[in-house]
């Protein structure tokens, strides 16, 4: 199909405490899920990160949002400009529900649209001309940083939900109890893994344990310990917890999601 | 023996009144001549620059001609002690020693530990300073030289000799043969990074032997006693669990896991015999006993021997056969282990036990091998070893204290064994500076790769923590940034206070807040009122101390910077798969680091910050 799928990634996550591009869905980090129900019906897809920032690998080119604090505006208009197409399917990367018949369905007018439910414009899961990134660009210029400010700026098509199949590809989840509740409704008995190292192996007594998804908090306090795990919603000093030995946290609130692995680990190790 | 020095050192000048903990002056000792005189040392400097890496360092500045070669007889070797040891505070018998690095050119500033410190205090100096070359191989024994016929002797033997006659610091042969990553040992610890085993070797000071008997008075004896009390209690918290409970070898298995374990010369991060060595339940490392340092309540020191059944064990030079076992810190363990590709825990043991003995930095040695062996993987190096050759691992450690056979080329390190070697081998050659990388991937580990580059001692991991930084939430490992840099300056920051005090830092995580509780330890011991922000002064000018004597011996830009297979392909493996470290961020951290400091971008020093810092005009403003 002559139109580009642009995923933008770049948010704080700030509700979900973590990225939501490396959230497990289906066997596979958030952001690549997207990536791949788009790659089924787009010849071209494009995600926008913001600098630095580490996301999984997805085989798409990837843009860089050079001012990532503006919000998705400036999202959008990175990709816009990046694109070589007419055309594009601008969506947030918290999008598990995607599917490319309603991708499809929304790039069939050919035209610039976005779904309206109850009077919201769905302004991340819409379609825009890519010669809309100057706009975006003047808009930003102004102090206007809204993707509503852009579509209402050009024509577009505002689409009831039911007119399209798969209506419920516009659900998202902003907070860790949505994405978990997303998850046991996929996977009733969706479990984690979570690793001991050094003196929090010997602490717990076990190299690993399975447990039932949850927040890191919920998954540590199952846990029998000769030491606090926890010390309330965070990670208890010396320990710190891994998310695949890529990235640290101490804030336990966070959601771990099905097949994941958390390792707990001296934060002194090194020394 | 018989005594070189007709008139032995008794008639040096008595201490002057100093503040408590503090004898107020050092002592110059010239081998050469015999002549040995105390020196004063004003409240002003010590203030200034506290005791260990801080005095050492002021003392370098002074002591050393400017462009001194290393092994020269006009080399100083400094013994640095400190204002806490002697005192009952936990961890607090350590001292430093300081010289210009044979390997890097440079400041080389290590630290030991435990009976030596507090004999070497009691002798009634804050510091020795060794000038000179003896006539004769020499033991110099609380202010008499003696003539020894231990030359050749290995550390332990050394040790046995004389420790009837007080606390020894000695080398093996290897410092003997001018190799130049040799060690200094002490208390079966040692002193190893930079080569100043080869400065005591070039001035055939075979031992120190020290049986001081004067004690230093500190402020407030009853608030030292409390003080340490509370500290003693705090260093048995969880904050120091993972040193009490499984000492520095748990580091291994954790580093696999999260691929920054460096493997066969830097090739990769993971290494597939990791559990067998890693120190933990289910490897072949069976702990047989922990032990500590004289006046440490943590006791971190574990000992260790195969579990493995190995019918040929005697034949291996090294192995623990009996006893207690051979202890072996994590830096070691990577070094000779999957550094070498090799994971028999029997031959590492041994090879560890043997560079201990022979007076070898073991990770400047076994890098040094693990080097040797990819160039001879690539077809550089005729005679080189294979990865995984244990075997060889052990006869080229003894060769390189011998210096011989290929053995006499590793032991001039891998820079300069790199540039003999020619083709493509400086690429690949593990140092900054000229002293090899300890054991932390820098392209996974970037505020630590930022630590190791601009360090003044070459990569080094004692004098920047920065791996705390990237096992934290602030940070992306894999992306160093602004905050990695921030983040590696106050670790750097707290290593320079720690060592300058002296206190071990294991201990760093049992304060609440190190500054400010360190300087309570500190006024209760010198009597001075001193606050927090007073100690983060002092931490930053021993760095730029530091930095100051690199630069009047030469010290480039350009220096700071890892070597080039960083900057080139991607890791591979696990969670570090795809890692990057490009040049430009790394020059670009580096710059900012210059930049927080108030260095000039390019890392010299302004001369309103050595104006600042209170470091006198003698310190030069390159810029």
């Amino acid at each position: 199909m002559d139109a580009t799928g642009i995923v933008l990634c770049g948010g704080h996550s700030s509700r979900m405490g973590r990225a939501k591009a490396w959230l497990p869905w289906r066997g596979n980090p958030l952001l690549s899920h997207v990536v791949e129900i788009l790659c089924e019906v787009l010849d071209e897809v494009l995600v926008v990160a913001a600098p630095d920032q580490e996301i999984p690998e997805v085989g798409v080119r990837v843009v860089e949002d050079r001012e990532p604090g503006l919000g998705p505006l400036a999202g959008i208009r990175e990709g816009l400009a990046a694109a070589s197409t007419t055309l594009a399917f601008v969506t947030a990367v918290d999008a598990p529900l995607l599917t490319p018949a309603f991708v499809s369905a929304m790039l069939a007018r050919r035209r610039s649209a976005a779904i309206s439910v109850d009077g919201y414009l769905q302004t991340l899961a819409a379609v825009y001309p890519t010669s809309a990134a100057e706009r975006a660009e003047a808009l930003l210029a102004a102090g206007r940083r809204r993707p509503r400010d852009l579509l209402e700026s050009i024509t577009f098509e505002s689409l009831a939900p039911d007119s399209l199949p798969d209506p419920q590809a516009i659900r998202g989840f902003n907070t860790p109890d949505e994405y978990l509740a997303a998850v046991r409704g996929e996977e009733p008995g969706a479990t984690a893994k979570l690793e001991f190292m050094g003196a929090a192996r010997l602490a717990v007594g076990r190299r690993d344990f399975e447990v039932p998804v949850g927040t890191l908090a919920e998954l540590l306090s199952e846990i029998p310990s000769e030491k606090p795990l926890l010390e309330g919603d965070r990670i208890a000093r010396p320990f710190i917890a891994s998310l695949e030995g890529r990235s640290f946290v101490r804030d336990a609130r966070i959601p771990i999601g099905m097949g994941e692995q958390v390792i707990l680990l001296d934060a002194s190790a090194g020394g | 023996m018989d005594s070189l020095i007709k008139d032995p050192g008794r008639k040096t000048p008595p201490p002057q009144k100093a503040v408590g903990g503090f004898h107020g002056r050092y002592l110059r000792v010239d081998l050469e001549s015999g002549r040995q005189r105390a020196l004063p040392l004003p409240e002003s400097v010590l203030r200034r620059h506290l005791g260990g890496i801080g005095l050492g360092a002021w003392l370098l500045y002074r002591e050393a001609p400017p462009g001194v070669e290393p092994l020269s007889p006009g080399a100083p070797l400094i013994f640095a002690f400190s204002p806490l040891a002697g005192t009952a505070l936990t961890t607090s018998a350590k001292f430093a020693i300081v010289g210009r690095s044979p390997l890097t050119g440079y400041i080389s500033d290590g630290l030991s530990s435990s009976h030596f410190a507090i004999a070497g205090k009691a002798l009634g100096f804050d510091a020795l300073v060794f000038i000179g070359r003896a006539a004769r191989p020499s033991i110099w024994h609380s202010g008499r030289l003696l003539a020894t016929d231990l030359w050749g002797a290995s550390t332990t033997e050394t040790r046995r000799a004389l420790e009837s006659r007080g606390r020894v610091a000695c080398i093996g042969p290897a410092g003997e043969n001018g190799v130049r990553f040799a060690s200094i040992s002490n208390d079966g610890r040692h002193a190893g990074r930079g080569g100043l085993g080869a400065v005591m070797g070039s001035k055939l000071l075979k031992a120190i032997v020290l049986d001081g008997e004067s004690t230093t008075p500190v402020a407030d004896p009853e608030e030292v006693a409390r003080l340490a009390r509370d500290l003693a209690q705090r260093s048995r918290g969880d904050a120091t669990a993972k040193y009490r409970e499984l000492g520095t070898t748990a580091n291994l298995n954790t580093f696999n896991r999260l691929a920054i374990l460096p493997t066969r010369n830097f090739q990769q991060s993971r290494f597939e015999g990791a559990e067998r060595l890693g120190g933990e339940a289910g490897s072949s490392l069976l702990r047989t006993e922990r032990r500590a340092c004289a006046s440490c309540t943590i006791g971190c020191e574990h000992r260790y021997r195969s579990s493995e059944k190995n019918p040929r064990q005697n034949d291996i030079p090294g192995a623990a056969t009996t006893g207690s076992g051979i202890r072996i810190e994590y830096e070691s363990l990577f070094a000779l282990g999957p550094l070498c590709g090799i994971d028999d825990p029997e031959r590492v043991l041994a090879a560890a036990q043997r560079c201990d003995e022979l007076g070898l930095d073991t990770i400047s040695c076994g890098a040094t091998i693990a080097f040797a062996m990819e160039c001879g993987e690539r077809g550089w190096l005729a005679e080189g070893p294979d990865f995984g050759d244990a075997e060889a691992l052990l006869g080229l450690i003894e060769e390189i204290a011998e210096r011989r056979g290929l053995g006499d080329l590793l032991a001039e390190g891998s820079r300069r064994a790199a540039q003999r070697i020619g083709h493509d081998a400086p690429r690949i050659a593990p140092h900054v500076k000229g002293l090899e990388l300890p054991g932390y991937e820098p392209r996974a580990m970037q505020a630590m790769a930022l630590g190791l580059a601009v360090s003044t001692r070459g990569a080094d991991h004692n004098k920047s923590g920065a791996y705390e930084a990237d096992f934290s939430e602030f940070v992306d490992r894999r992306r160093g940034n602004a905050t990695s840099v921030r983040l590696a300056i106050e670790s750097e920051d707290r290593a320079a206070l720690l060592d300058s005090l002296i206190l071990c830092k294991f201990l760093r995580g049992a304060f609440d807040d190190l500054y400010r509780d360190t300087a309570a330890l500190l006024a209760a011991v010198t009597g001075w009122q001193i606050g927090g922000d007073e100690l983060r002064e002092i931490a930053r000018r021993n760095i730029a101390l530091r930095k100051a004597y690199n630069i009047r011996e030469g010290w480039k830009s350009e220096e700071d910077a890892l070597p080039p297979r960083f900057h080139e392909a991607p890791l591979e493996l696990g969670p570090s798969r795809g890692a990057r470290l490009p040049r430009e961020r790394l020059n670009e951290m580096i710059r900012l680091y210059n930049r927080f400091r108030g260095w000039t971008d390019a890392g010299y020093l302004p001369g309103d910050l050595l104006r600042e810092l209170e470091l006198g005009e003698e310190y030069g403003d390159p810029t």
